[in-house]
């Protein structure tokens, strides 16, 4: 019953996006908007040739690797710092009442508002970029890490203390198993956010990647570039959440999230 | 997080204010105080409260005082989210309702979500032209993603029981959905209101570094050019006020027509 399920599932959602890629294809072909707007076999097309023919000065290989190197760096800094202060924020009062009120002040800030400013700071070089990327992913993850050490069972901490546990030991085996739940939650969105980001990134004066080829697309007016530009990120972005999901029920089988 | 904040020890508040203080202080000191950092690098914020008096009645440089930049962003933005959240409700819950439309419509939109706001920014320059219509479009597609995942995910955690229990009782399809899926699914749509709000906000900021003549994203953009960084940080303050006040008034909205299950 249920392989048939998903079975049925599997073709449908097949059937779904074949349609969808029709309606694309018929209102290219049919209305003025084929003027515009490539369709869908010239932009899929567009997006395979770009493996082996460069685009720009690269090829399609190479600005994913690109792009994907420039999220993950910020990324992994992001993420380190972030569940730092997010433990810190969550396990000391005094931590927690130094680093809020900027947190809280910081936060409503989209990424994309630093643009200005981290270039005037960082210049144009990979340097701005990786800032942008940070703050996409920091305040995230900080957040929900600070929410996870907060979640901790206090009876179990209590206990724990009675029967004389030291402050590593209460660390390590009560409050750490119950906060990798809410990081991986927060590493999760902070990823998709972060990937997100890149095209915004690369807005600042860049030469190749993903966003590059949005942004150079639009500068000259190239829909199709501009369109195998997003196909290329969203199946980048779809393929590095799955991949983070995966690496998730793997590493915390023991949670709910995990499963 | 948790309401306990709400009554933390006045210690942990004279620490906070403590902390901004300090910041504050630091921040003047490196500028103004010592002159480690020159005004198109870092400006006081002694500065920075000058400027922002200051620009809600002159214009210059960018042709605009403030409050008509804010004005000319909210139009946009509240315009397509407004018509976001209108498509995004219903197709969340239709989706969610009906399975075969569900399995038939979820990848595809699986697919289309991926893209971020910024990314649809170019297409829809590059289709409609620099204007009020590209922008809202573009806000209008961000907005509307978020609120079908949210009414989709909501509609989803109906408990089968309260089903069951209308079944029973004779209740039909349409009576089950309008009296038992969609009250319970009323936090999360709420939930899907304010994150789309966000992201309606942080895209529009995107779309007017891009393409705009008009908007606080256009009016730091124009402030970077001519290194008056003192204007974009008064920028960025007003974007994060701004979108903070929004969602609040969402919110306080949510916590008046949710009854029962609580935001949060």
């Amino acid at each position: 019953m249920r392989a048939y399920e998903k079975n049925k599932r599997l073709i449908l959602g097949a059937v779904g996006i074949f349609i969808f890629l029709c309606i694309w294809y018929a209102a290219t072909k049919l209305t003025s908007l084929g003027k515009v707007m490539p369709d869908p076999v010239t932009v899929f097309g567009g997006f395979f040739k770009a493996f082996i023919e460069p685009i720009g000065t690269k090829t399609m290989t190479m600005h994913i690797l690109i792009s994907l190197r420039r999220m993950l760096i910020p990324y992994v800094f992001g993420g380190f710092f972030g569940v730092l202060v997010g433990v810190l924020m969550g396990w000391y009062k005094v931590a927690d009442a130094i680093f809020m009120p900027y947190i809280q002040m910081l936060r409503p800030i989209p990424p994309i508002a630093w643009i200005p400013l981290s270039i005037i700071w960082f210049g144009f070089d990979e340097g701005s970029k990786y800032f942008l990327i940070f703050l996409a992913c920091f305040f995230t993850i900080a957040l929900t890490t600070y929410n996870g050490v907060h979640s901790v069972d206090e009876t179990l901490v209590r206990a724990s203390k009675m029967l004389g546990a030291n402050d590593r030991q209460l660390f390590l085996t009560i409050v750490l198993p119950t906060t990798v739940p809410y990081i991986f939650s927060g590493l999760q969105v902070a990823l998709g956010s972060a990937w997100a980001t890149i095209v915004a990134a690369e807005m600042i004066r860049s030469s190749e990647g993903v966003g590059w080829l949005i942004v150079r697309g639009q500068d000259v007016g190239n829909m199709t570039q501009i369109m195998i530009g997003i196909v290329a990120i969203a199946l980048t972005g779809l393929l590095i959440t799955t991949l983070m999901r995966v690496l998730e029920s793997k590493l915390c089988a023991w949670t709910v999230r995990g499963k | 997080m948790k309401k306990k904040q709400g009554v933390r020890m006045d210690k942990y508040l004279f620490v906070s204010v403590l902390a901004v203080c300090v910041g504050i202080f630091v921040w003047w000191l490196v500028t103004d105080g010592l002159g480690l950092f020159r005004s198109n690098v870092l400006p006081s914020p002694v500065k920075v409260c000058q400027t922002f008096l200051k620009k809600w009645v002159e214009t210059k440089p960018d042709g605009a005082t403030l409050l008509q930049h804010l004005v000319a962003s909210l139009k946009v933005a509240l315009g397509g989210y407004l018509i976001g959240a209108l498509v995004g409700i219903p197709l969340g819950i239709f989706m969610a309702w009906n399975d075969k439309i569900d399995m038939l419509v979820r990848p595809v939109f699986d697919l289309v979500r991926t893209i971020p706001g910024v990314a649809w920014t170019s297409v829809m320059v590059t289709l409609v032209g620099i204007g009020y219509m590209s922008k809202a479009l573009v806000i209008f597609i961000s907005a509307m993603v978020a609120m079908v995942i949210n009414s989709y995910s909501g509609i989803k955690q109906t408990k089968t029981v309260h089903l069951w229990v209308g079944q029973t009782f004779g209740a039909s399809n349409w009576d089950l959905l309008t009296k038992v899926a969609i009250p319970s699914a009323l936090p999360m749509i709420f939930t899907g209101l304010d994150v789309a709000l966000g992201s309606a906000w942080t895209t529009l900021v995107a779309a007017e570094l891009l393409a705009s003549t008009r908007g606080l994203g256009f009016m730091i953009q124009q402030a970077r050019g001519i290194f008056r960084l003192d204007i974009v940080i008064v920028g960025m303050v007003v974007i994060a006020i701004t979108g903070a006040i929004l969602s609040s008034i969402i919110r306080k909205i949510g916590d008046k027509v949710v009854k029962g299950g609580r935001l949060r």
